[in-house]
């Protein structure tokens, strides 16, 4: 299945200094909720794992991910991810992009993903992909929000509380 | 209905209570998963999550190292046996496992045999399997582009996606009929990929006894006695012959098409027991069920139809491709790729039609079935009705209206169809007229139009569906070469009590109860001292099995020309008995009298007991007889359905408000279980009209592989059904009777699509694709601006 998600947030501090850390796959990476990077082959690919648990179904993807674009100048960044579920149990392709912009002294950052998943996940967990995919997103953006005002992260992520949250976000969501 | 013998005997017509009910209420019925042998193993199954990949490498190792984890069966294991490939009921072939590429998402990639089911389970986790994944082909369309890769490269010289290419009917004729005339109308269609979702699923223990060489099969299978044939032909080079191999089909809880096919798991469970001799179970859950077994339909046809504007039909022309996922599994007669569909001409008096299909492959999982269906009847009827139907809007007449002026008039029976079937019988006026009285039509068309003052969407539609079905003559059907007859033999006991065995096998049909009034209705003998068993190939004369509403016609038959046989020897034995000539023996249910002297008899329990203690010398002793049945002609029953609906302007949710369903299926065995099918076969009917599809991304993803999201009809959806027949019997069939299991699931659809379309035809709307979901009914309106007002 594919799903595509938009995301855009403010923060802060200089964009120079944002740029820097989201250019930086081994820094942002620990702001991705269940994310680490476990080699950095080269200069454009890297080697990394997310383990996600969604209910019943747990998923260790490892994976490579391969700079595609890297413009510092115009701060925009073009990123291929491959994941295979580590138990031969599915797939998880994404292209990102990510852009930061100044606002008003403030950085605005812009990204989005084009996702495709096939396998279990696909399967058992299409209806609630994209209500996981925001919370997971919102839960980086605090971590990256964090890291970058000097503060602790811990980027585990725990798949009760996930699937708690989500619920929550879904049953409790008012009528639009 | 009037019956011929009395409730005691209860022979035809009589609603007898079912006979097997006495278990299954009680929770006694014996199913597969029911059978527990010593020793015995059991057996999962590692799926594929990739519609298309190839297979790098499968690591057992850890899986091995659970304890209780016996073996870990892949594909290169069982090409040493060469029995990685087996061949599929249409002559294609099919994989038992693969050895290096995955077709479909849900294949069975390896086997995984444990001491118990949660064990296997625990395994068939731990099973790394390494693939590298490909770009899959999901569009049946796109298959036949040039540049689309060659799904099925292990067939020598293939080249692109198609499998066949098949047609009937006069091209040109039709051609011509089409260039000049009046009218003619044209619609797209999908009948889309669905899964007969019985509540049992598929499953088997194989136990191979090495010392007896010998193999018994316990299976989830509608036809055991070609499963038999199967087997012997696809295992005989490793010395499983056909008398070494036992099928029993015990209880089943639903087959529907289903559980004709022969499904990889089972002969995997047969390859390991044959090598470990141990008893292996294999259980699929509901997930696999629905997700790897064959499918049925997935047909896409254009559907055109072209008459007078008046409204008179002259010609039909239908094109169809098929999507057979990966290979062609269907379970059609042999020479039938397309199964029957050539009956679409329906109930309609023209001379002219053609219809062609072409079938692919793509990277979906294998079929089709004919799901509760006489091989693609579902799909032909489908298409005819609606093409009715959109004619109708068309000419602007009313579709009852423009039925009554086409049907094909009782006095034209035989008649010969376009697509060279000979309807046997048949009725159609009256029937459409009993439904439209039973419904009120004429004050519903008013009601309608007051209706539409107030904004209100209300329809009303009506299927006329000709079914052909009882395959089959000999001349023309087979399977894999056997010819399509069925059997019954029966035995009576010195005391007049009786057991029956036939080659067929009821999967909820009550074949104990209604072949024991075939009997019943013949012999006299009461229909509850009579025994009926089927399913144990060591036991029952052979068969090709209960599918295609072929029971009753063949099998039903057969059983009846055998009580014959024991009638003609039951008189010789009374006119001895009585010292009379046979000549002088009159017949009434259950006993020989002598004309003129009613009180000079001999009961059919006391000339039984004469055959085995005071037969007349130079005649066989015993009470038995057996009768191979080859029907001279197929069955067609019909059906005229008349279906009500509401929908709400607003959240578009589809109501049915009434559901008239009158069926003639010819004499009636019994009218409880005819009821009974036919409220079952129409929510079977609402569901591909309302609710249930495959639905599959263009990753190969299937997305609604579990019941939370493929949604099966129940009580809560299915109206309070109304229910009646004509009665037009089969004037070739020894007792009248045509079959009656899959006429409602055949008849519904159309008849639901057409109200539903009739409720919108005014806003704009000319089709709708099956399933109509209130989401799609709300994007079409949508469409036309209907929410802008």
């Amino acid at each position: 299945m594919n799903t595509k998600i938009v995301k855009e947030f403010e923060i802060e501090q200089p964009l120079e200094k944002v740029w820097a850390a989201i250019a930086n796959p081994e820094e942002v990476v620990t702001c991705v909720p269940g994310a680490a990077i476990t080699e950095k082959t080269d200069e454009i690919h890297y080697k990394g794992e997310v383990v996600t648990k969604f209910g019943p179904i747990k998923a260790k993807y490892a994976g490579d991910i391969e700079i595609l674009e890297m413009d510092n100048e115009n701060h925009k960044m073009v990123l291929k991810g491959r994941g295979l579920d580590s138990k031969g149990k599915g797939s998880a392709d994404m292209i990102m992009h990510g852009d930061a912009e100044e606002v008003d002294g403030k950085t605005k950052v812009t990204f989005s993903m084009d996702i495709t998943i096939v396998g279990m996940l696909a399967q058992f967990g299409s209806r609630l992909i994209n209500d996981v995919s925001d919370q997971l997103i919102n839960q980086f953006v605090d971590n990256f929000k964090a890291k970058l005002a000097g503060e602790e992260v811990d980027n585990t992520m725990t798949g009760g509380s996930m699937l708690g949250t989500v619920a929550k976000s879904i049953f409790g969501r008012k009528k639009d | 209905m009037k019956c011929k013998t009395s409730k005691e005997i209860g022979g035809m017509g009589h609603s007898m209570k079912r006979k097997e009910d006495a278990r299954f209420i009680q929770g006694k019925g014996n199913y597969v998963d029911d059978v527990k042998l010593p020793g015995m193993l059991y057996m999962d199954i590692v799926r594929s999550p990739y519609a298309y990949a190839k297979i790098k490498n499968i690591d057992a190792t850890k899986a091995l190292e659970i304890p209780g984890v016996i073996a870990v069966v892949t594909g290169k294991d069982l090409e040493k046996y060469n029995l990685h490939w087996m061949p599929t009921l249409m002559s294609d072939t099919q994989m038992v496992l693969p050895t290096d590429t995955v077709m479909y998402q849900s294949q069975e990639v390896a086997a995984v045999i444990a001491t118990d089911r949660y064990i296997a389970r625990d395994g068939k986790e731990a099973v790394m399997v390494d693939y590298e994944p490909m770009d899959p082909l999901m569009d049946p369309f796109k298959a036949l582009d040039e540049d689309a890769p060659v799904l099925r490269a292990d067939q020598e010289g293939k080249t692109d996606n198609h499998i066949w290419h098949w047609e009937v009917g006069d091209k040109e004729k039709t051609a011509d009929i089409f260039n000049n005339a009046d009218i003619t109308v044209k619609q797209q269609m999908h009948i889309p990929r669905i899964h007969v979702a019985s509540i049992e699923t598929c499953g088997c223990v194989a136990s191979y006894n090495k010392v007896e060489n010998h193999l018994t099969m316990y299976m989830t299978t509608q036809a055991p006695h070609a499963i038999r044939t199967v087997i012997a032909l696809v295992a005989g080079h490793v010395g499983l012959t056909e008398e070494r191999i036992r099928v029993i089909s015990p209880d089943i809880g639903g087959g529907f098409g289903g559980k004709v096919p022969v499904y990889p798991g089972y002969v995997i469970a047969i390859a390991v027991s044959f090598l470990t001799g141990a008893p292996i179970k294999w259980i699929e859950d509901r997930s696999e069920n629905l997700q790897a077994d064959s499918f049925a339909r997935d047909y896409h046809i254009t559907a055109e139809m072209a008459g007078t504007k008046d409204g008179k039909i002259l010609a039909t022309r239908f094109k169809v491709l098929a999507d057979h996922g990966y290979t062609d599994a269907s379970a059609n007669p042999s020479k039938f790729p397309t199964g029957l569909f050539s009956i679409g001409t329906g109930s309609y008096d023209y001379g002219a039609a053609y219809m062609e299909a072409d079938a692919v492959y793509t990277n979906k999982p294998p079929g089709g079935v004919a799901y509760r269906c006489s091989f693609r009847v579902t799909e032909a009827v489908h298409a005819i009705e609606r093409m009715t139907d959109v004619f109708a809007k068309k000419v602007g007449k009313d579709p009852a209206q423009l039925r009554m002026e086409n049907f094909i008039k009782k006095d034209q029976f035989p008649w010969a169809s376009p697509t060279g079937w000979s309807y046997d019988s048949g009725d159609y006026h009256a029937g459409l007229q009993k439904a439209m009285d039973a419904v009120g039509y004429d004050e519903l068309r008013k009601e309608q139009i007051e209706l539409r003052k107030e904004g209100k969407l209300m329809g009303i539609g009506i299927s006329t569906f000709t079914e052909v079905v009882g395959a089959g003559p000999s001349k023309d059907f087979d399977i894999l070469g056997i010819k399509m007859f069925d059997s019954a033999e029966i035995r009576v006991h010195p005391t007049g009590k009786a057991i029956a065995r036939f080659g067929t096998k009821s999967q909820g049909q009550g074949h104990e109860t209604t072949y024991a009034q075939i009997v019943a209705e013949e012999l006299g003998i009461p229909m509850e001292n009579i025994q009926i068993e089927e399913g144990d190939t060591d036991t029952a004369p052979y068969g090709l099995g209960t599918y295609a509403s072929r029971s009753t016609p063949t099998a039903g038959a057969a059983a009846a020309m055998a009580a014959r046989k024991l009638r003609d020897k039951a008189k010789k034995i009374a006119a001895y008995l009585l010292e009379v000539s046979e000549e002088d023996l009159e017949w009434e249910p259950g006993k020989f009298y002598v004309k003129g002297a009613p009180e000079k008899m001999k009961t059919i329990q006391e000339i039984v007991f004469a055959s085995y203690t005071n037969h007349p010398e130079g005649m066989e002793a015993g009470f038995e007889a057996t009768h191979y049945y080859d029907p001279p002609n197929l069955t067609f029953p019909s059906g005229a359905y008349i279906c009500i609906v509401d929908i709400d302007p607003e959240t578009c949710d589809i109501k049915v408000r009434r559901f008239v369903a009158i069926d003639d299926c010819g004499n009636i065995i019994n009218p409880m279980i005819v009821q009974g099918q036919v409220h079952g076969g129409l929510t079977q009917g609402i569901a591909p009209a309302m609710y249930e599809e495959l639905i599959y991304d263009d990753a190969g993803n299937i997305l609604n592989g579990t019941f939370m999201d493929y949604l099966v009809p129940t009580a809560v959806e299915s109206p309070s059904w109304e229910t009646g027949h004509t009665i037009t019997p089969a004037p070739h069939h020894p007792i009248g009777a045509k079959g009656v299991g899959e006429s409602p699931t055949v008849g519904a659809p159309p008849a639901i699509v057409n109200a539903i379309v009739d409720a919108v035809h005014h806003l704009g709307i000319e089709h709708l694709e099956i399933p109509v979901t209130p989401f799609k009914l709300f994007k079409e309106l949508k469409n036309v601006g209907y929410f802008d007002k």
